[in-house]
């Protein structure tokens, strides 16, 4: 049977969430189609729906384990002007029969009893959906591991599936943290705030800081909605997370993302640099640092490994801009000062002027 | 045929051979202890050990990961590796300055097209060796797909005590480390034979009932349980020396030792670890560390107050009298169970080189040492 075939299945039950702001549809799999919509932790699930006469398709993350023994649901919020959503929370009831296909989508996790590992997690909005299949997937199939969630609300009216997530805490609090986000709390709080904010790179630091993982085996999953995921995939390599640790949905065709990019060729120039009081025009290939163009033009500057690490080379740019390859001699302060390691330093710019003194 | 220890030739407690062998067989294909989990606690801490033949280094990036590496440049293979930078680290060599990233990727080699033309540095990672955190410790292992240490220990874990060694405090007057000259496994197999306690230390272990112990293996690994004795029971929060760190009704002297050499000391008020580095076939670095409630040190000083009394009258003291000392600092007069073990290790080893040494039959309270030496044999591929 192809996978991309539509399925009838019937709503077992449904269940509003926060108050009536979204809701939850959960689905009777019959015996026969079992193995047709047997799920990974993290996959969505593709619906048709005729409103008012259209054909519609949308998809929606499956928020429940398969794991746990519950049944498979969704949960969405409702948008406004969004038709699907509307129709879903408005007049999806038990009983009624929705054409689904086959659960797809590779962004996922999948527990391993024996795998001791820290997973975290960070969601915002619906992005907890898929979020929630994973966690609670960790904390009943792979015992020896960690989860830690950090989840960004708008305020604590706005937090889907915060009583199975509370829930969830309350039992495993030996291996499993939670910490709520909101970028507008309310006067009062029932949820439980971490922070008032965005789950932000100084959101992630603190995280680290108060539950730093204990397992080493370290793996970072990130569903949010818009530039969330970049911002957040861009926070944690900024904090040594490698790029095969970072999970997350991709959407295709995204932005330039890829901060960590090597080699940078950089593009011809002419700098002007300064060193020992006396100033000169050094011609830069594309391709080459300014350390070697300097001494190439038969400059002395200083300099010593090469790699970005001991500071040696260090100049100040006071023109134009540069790629640095690396720069673990400096800090960000230093940075935006305009100190630059030319050792590590290509031209992004056709003039620059630098200084040595 | 060869003078035997029980199962084993003498010559595995003497010789280079069996020494080289076990470090290779053994050391270099289990996971070794490389300190409390507060060593590394900051990022860009890092730190060396020694596994076995591998010197394996540690350091925590800004994600407070841990990475492991074996501790070798792969341009001339030297043992140099530091974390430099401020915020941003790199793994460097000093030597001729190649450097890495975090992830162990070679990224800078100095003056890379005038001395080699080309390099090709995806080939020249360091290679990565396996870390984590177990019972508030930071463990290594030199195979970075060796089963994850949760697979290791998971088998002894409800054996091991009640004790949650991350809640408590490192005590650092614990800290200590010394030479025994002695092999490793003479060291282990004093630890594990239960029939010494009641004997060697009389006068200083008197407060546990040995008798009453119950003891077996774990696959690899031995642990042991025994409760206190009924004199100490009696009203035993006033005979602690420091607040008590488990429930009373899992009181007890928890002590196992888990393979290799990784032994553990869980009480009624303290966690301690006992971890056997062997150095050469007649020497063994011993390594203690301890850890104990988290209270005030009003609640510490109370408790060292109140519990003195019974330990004045318990009278901890030698097993022989000051008249029989054999010196000054006869071990058998001091009264430290410690210094009772060390000397019991070291005059064993000597015995081992006599033409004439022979051992008679193994007590019951000895099946671990004999255990113990099995384990030993199939690590060597020599079991049954």
């Amino acid at each position: 049977m192809s996978t991309s075939a539509f399925h009838s299945l019937k709503v077992l039950d449904t269940r509003d969430e926060i108050g009536g702001m979204a809701k939850t549809v959960l689905f009777d799999v019959p015996r026969d189609l079992r193995e047709t919509f047997r799920w990974r932790p993290g996959q969505h699930l593709s619906f048709r729906f005729f409103v008012d006469g259209q054909e519609q398709r949308r998809s929606y993350s499956i928020s429940s384990s398969p794991f746990t023994g519950e049944p498979m649901r969704i949960t969405v919020k409702r948008v406004k002007r969004g038709r699907v959503s509307r129709h879903i929370n408005d007049t999806l009831k038990k009983g009624d029969l929705v054409e689904v296909m086959s659960p797809k989508g590779n962004f996922c996790l999948d527990p391993d009893a024996r795998a001791r590992r820290t997973h975290y997690f960070f969601g915002a909005g619906s992005g907890i959906t898929p979020l929630y299949s994973m966690l609670s997937s960790v904390i009943t199939a792979e015992p020896h591991s960690f989860a830690h969630l950090a989840y960004g609300n708008r305020n604590e009216k706005s937090i889907l599936l915060e009583e199975d997530l509370e829930a969830l805490a309350a039992l495993n609090e030996d291996r499993m943290s939670l910490h709520h986000i909101l970028s507008r709390p309310g006067w009062w709080s029932s949820a439980d705030t971490w922070r008032t904010g965005i789950v932000d790179k100084a959101a992630i630091e603190t995280l680290f800081e108060e539950e730093p993982p204990y397992a080493q085996d370290t793996q970072y999953y990130v569903c949010g909605p818009g530039d969330m995921n970049y911002a957040v995939r861009e926070a944690l390599m900024s904090l040594d997370v490698p790029a095969s640790r970072i999970h997350m949905e991709s959407y295709g065709g995204s932005k330039e993302l890829d901060a960590s990019v090597e080699e940078v060729e950089g593009v011809g120039a002419t700098a002007r640099v300064t060193l020992n009081g006396s100033q000169y025009s050094v011609g830069v290939n594309r391709g080459q640092t300014l350390l070697e163009a300097a001494r190439a033009a038969g400059l002395t500057p200083p300099f010593s490994c090469q790699s970005g690490v001991c500071g040696t080379c260090r100049g100040k740019l006071t023109e134009g801009k540069v790629h640095l390859r690396a720069r673990m001699a400096l800090e960000d302060a230093d940075l935006r000062d305009g100190a630059i390691l030319t050792c590590q330093s290509v031209p992004t710019t056709q003039s620059l002027s630098l200084t040595y003194d | 045929m060869p003078n035997m220890f029980h199962l084993l030739p003498v010559e595995a407690y003497t010789s280079q051979d069996w020494y080289l062998r076990e470090q290779r067989e053994i050391f270099s294909k289990t996971w070794r202890y490389a300190g409390f989990m507060e060593d590394l606690s900051e990022p860009g801490q890092y730190m060396a050990v020694q596994a076995g033949l591998n010197n394996i280094f540690i350091v925590m990036g800004r994600d407070r990961r841990l990475r492991a590496f074996h501790n070798i440049c792969r341009h001339r293979g030297t043992q140099l590796i530091r974390a430099v930078g401020k915020t941003q680290k790199a793994l460097t060599c000093p030597y001729h300055d190649w450097t890495y990233d975090l992830e162990g990727n070679l990224i800078s080699v100095p003056e890379e097209q005038e001395e080699f033309g080309q390099v090709d540095k995806a080939c020249l990672g360091l290679k990565p060796a396996k870390v984590d955190l177990w019972n508030s410790m930071i463990f290594v292992h030199p195979d970075p797909n060796a089963p994850s240490i949760g697979e290791w220990f998971s088998p002894v874990e409800e054996y091991i005590g009640p004790h949650i060694p991350e809640e408590l405090v490192e005590y650092e007057e614990l800290n200590q480390s010394y030479e025994i000259k002695a092999n490793w496994k003479v060291v282990v197999e004093n630890y594990i034979d239960v029939y010494h306690l009641s004997h060697l230390h009389s006068n200083t272990l008197q407060m546990y009932d040995h008798k009453a112990a119950e003891y077996h293996w774990e696959g690899p690994h031995f642990v042991f349980w025994e409760p206190p004795s009924a004199e100490y029971l009696e009203n035993q929060d006033s005979k602690l020396i420091a607040p008590r760190v488990i429930p009373k009704d899992l009181n007890g002297a928890w002590v196992p030792m888990l393979f290799p050499g990784i032994g553990l000391t869980g009480s009624e008020d303290g966690w301690n670890i006992f971890i056997v580095e062997p150095l050469g076939p007649e020497r063994t670095r011993v390594l203690n560390r301890g850890r104990v409630s988290d209270s005030s040190g009003w609640k510490f000083a109370k408790q060292a107050v109140t519990s003195s009394m019974f330990w004045t009258k318990l009278g901890l003291s030698g097993k022989y009298e000051r008249h029989d000392a054999m010196g000054d600092d006869d071990p058998m007069v001091a009264g430290d169970f410690t210094g009772e073990d060390i000397y019991a290790c070291e005059q064993q080893q000597k015995s081992l080189h006599s033409p004439y040494f022979e051992t008679g039959p193994a007590a019951a309270g000895e099946s671990p040492v004999i255990h113990h030496q099995k384990v030993v044999l199939e690590w060597l591929g020599e079991g049954r």
